[in-house]
């Protein structure tokens, strides 16, 4: 009992000295908490739905931040991933009967596979070339799918895929969990010493180079890991929607997840998994006003590109922590001193 | 064993109708510091990024080691103990000086090297404390002078613990005072012994540089370089005196 509560009082201490010191920390357990307690807020199923495939593409979104945020392989056609993911889930619980929690992990599986195949030619290849190059992709898989309408349905895709959960909360709760996890690796990689390299990379390869890092291996890694988590993203959206079309390898959704991440703001991937959690709910409520929707969409994105440069969240985040000039800890942007070194702030 | 440390033989590079660097051969020994000099575009940089892999020879061999070199990977090349620094300085311009720093301290020859090392962070601060710029490790690579920016490139090369280290114009840019600072971190370098964490087999060295008085003081051997090719090899006294030299650098009749 006495070690349950010291227990208790360590981890309160932690919470008070290291999470409500700090506003973005904060945000960031109440988007938790906001994502666990949704269903008992409501019901309704098109909230639930909404909710659910903004998860998915927050998922992709940070997938595409993992890649061309951090190791600055400009990837624009990162729908390649998504829908390989998604086609060949569906492929395999349709024609194998396999249930999802195999056949979502290897269509990841199959989606690395693409990343390889794509991350190959892309180690020639730099900035725009890369981008260019990386579009052809998905169009090239969309012509497969159509060159062989008997197995991939064709134009008409795949439905009847098994259901992820029997009910809509249940679903919900899978895929918002696994979002909470897998974003959570994501951030956790890109903040290790390989995330060091990717950073490293993207800023000059040559140095790496000359530092004695395998420049090639680890961009591929950085291919293959994006690769897996847009794939996982991918399958989840098959087994959700369960039915599968090449409007998941569509240009636009590959051009949509850019917008998202430099919106919210690359290289940081909270931003671009608040991007989608504030552009796709957004999006959806102009439904009300369906004949202007697309023209709001742009006006706001533009807005914020222009005004935040570095993207809405990490703009956000400026205003209200800063820097400690001699420590580097962050504060909020309303202290006199530093909370760790006491230096004025001012 | 018999073989030589480094043995540089008949290294050719061509930039279209230019022969950047023509027939190289050279060797030297593992205690020695050569000073790479000659006037400006006879090949001296070209010279050190064929030896590290960053450019391929069009003909010609690096054996270093008793290992062939020429037109492996530059990491390969690396992580057999040969590292460069570069002339116009090519930090991680967004990421904090000891993250320029980890990334050498995280390339496989460090890694296996400094295996008792914990922390990666120790090992990339004692690099920077050798190069004297450990009160700045966190801010941001981008605000860095010049001369900083130097050893940021210092501490980078001598992060992977290198045997043989290419030092390329360590005192552009540095004003006198910081310029004999730098020599005296070369020669300590040189001598070797433990920074901290860091170890340092005291690596041989080869330097290029313009301020002939700094180089003059530290190296044990100089090589001149003029349109691509060697021109006079020796000691410091020698290559003084020598007429070539004087004129590959003031022209016909200068003294």
């Amino acid at each position: 009992m006495k070690l349950i509560l010291f227990y208790l009082r360590k981890l309160l201490a932690v919470v008070r000295n290291e999470v409500l010191v700090l506003p973005s920390r904060v945000a960031v357990i109440i988007f938790f908490l906001f994502i666990l307690l949704l269903p008992s807020f409501t019901d309704d199923v098109y909230i639930l739905r909404v909710f659910t495939l903004t998860c998915i593409f927050a998922i992709f979104a940070a997938s595409w931040d993992l890649l061309c945020g951090f190791t600055g392989q400009l990837n624009f056609g990162h729908a390649l991933f998504f829908g390989v993911g998604a086609y060949s889930a569906a492929l395999m619980n349709i024609h194998w009967q396999l249930a999802p929690w195999f056949s979502i992990p290897l269509g990841a599986l199959v989606a690395v596979a693409a990343g390889l195949t794509v991350g190959i030619p892309a180690l020639r290849l730099k900035g725009t070339y890369l981008a260019l190059t990386t579009m052809a992709f998905p169009i090239i898989v969309i012509g497969l799918i159509f060159t062989f309408p008997g197995f991939t349905g064709g134009e008409l895709g795949i439905s009847g895929i098994q259901k992820l959960a029997p009910t809509r909360i249940e679903e919900y709760y899978v895929i918002s969990i696994l979002m909470l996890v897998l974003c959570t690796i994501m951030w956790k990689i890109t903040d290790s010493n390989t995330g060091i390299i990717f950073h490293a990379i993207r800023e000059d390869e040559i140095a790496v180079r000359a530092s004695g890092v395998n420049t090639t291996r680890y961009k591929l890694l950085a291919f293959c890991l994006s690769g897996f988590f847009a794939g996982l993203a991918g399958g989840l959206y098959a087994h959700f929607m369960r039915i599968v079309g090449p409007s998941t390898l569509d240009v636009s959704l590959s051009f949509q997840v850019v917008i998202w991440s430099i919106f919210g703001g690359a290289a940081t991937i909270y931003g671009p998994v608040a991007a989608v959690f504030f552009l796709y709910p957004t999006l959806e409520l102009f439904h009300l006003i369906q004949d202007y929707r697309t023209i709001v969409f742009a006006i706001v994105v533009l807005l914020v590109l222009i005004f935040m440069p570095d993207g809405l969240f990490r703009w956000l985040r400026e205003k209200v922590e800063e820097e400690c000039p001699r420590c580097k800890v962050r504060n909020v942007a309303w202290r006199k001193t530093c909370r760790v070194c006491t230096a004025s702030l001012e | 064993m018999s073989q030589s440390f480094l043995e540089v033989k008949g290294l050719t590079k061509k930039f279209g109708g230019l022969t950047a660097v023509n027939d190289a051969t050279f060797s030297m020994e593992r205690h020695q510091i050569i000073g790479l000099i000659g006037p400006n575009g006879a090949g001296k940089t070209t010279l050190l990024r064929l030896m590290t892999g960053i450019l391929k020879p069009d003909s010609g061999s690096v054996r270093f080691m008793g290992q062939e070199m020429a037109g492996k990977n530059t990491w390969d090349i690396v992580n057999k103990g040969m590292v460069s620094t570069f002339q116009n300085m090519r930090p991680f311009r967004r990421l904090p000086i000891i993250a320029n720093v980890m990334v050498a301290c995280l390339c496989p020859r460090a890694l296996k090297r400094g295996e008792w090392v914990k922390k990666i962070e120790a090992k990339a601060m004692d690099a920077l404390e050798f190069a004297g710029i450990s009160d700045m490790a966190k801010e941001n690579a981008s605000i860095l002078s010049q001369g900083d920016l130097k050893r940021l490139e210092v501490a980078r090369a001598i992060a992977t613990e290198p045997e043989l280290l290419l030092l390329d114009e360590p005192f552009g840019g540095l004003s006198p005072a910081e310029t004999d600072l730098m020599a005296k971190s070369i020669k300590r370098l040189h001598k070797g012994g433990r920074f901290g964490r860091l170890h340092s087999e005291g690596p041989a060295m080869i330097i290029v540089e313009h301020k002939l008085h700094w180089l003059m003081m530290i190296a044990t051997r100089i090589i001149v370089l003029s349109f691509g090719t060697i021109i006079a090899d020796g000691t410091p006294d020698e290559i003084i005196k020598n007429p070539t030299v004087i004129e590959a650098y003031l022209g016909q009749g200068g003294n």
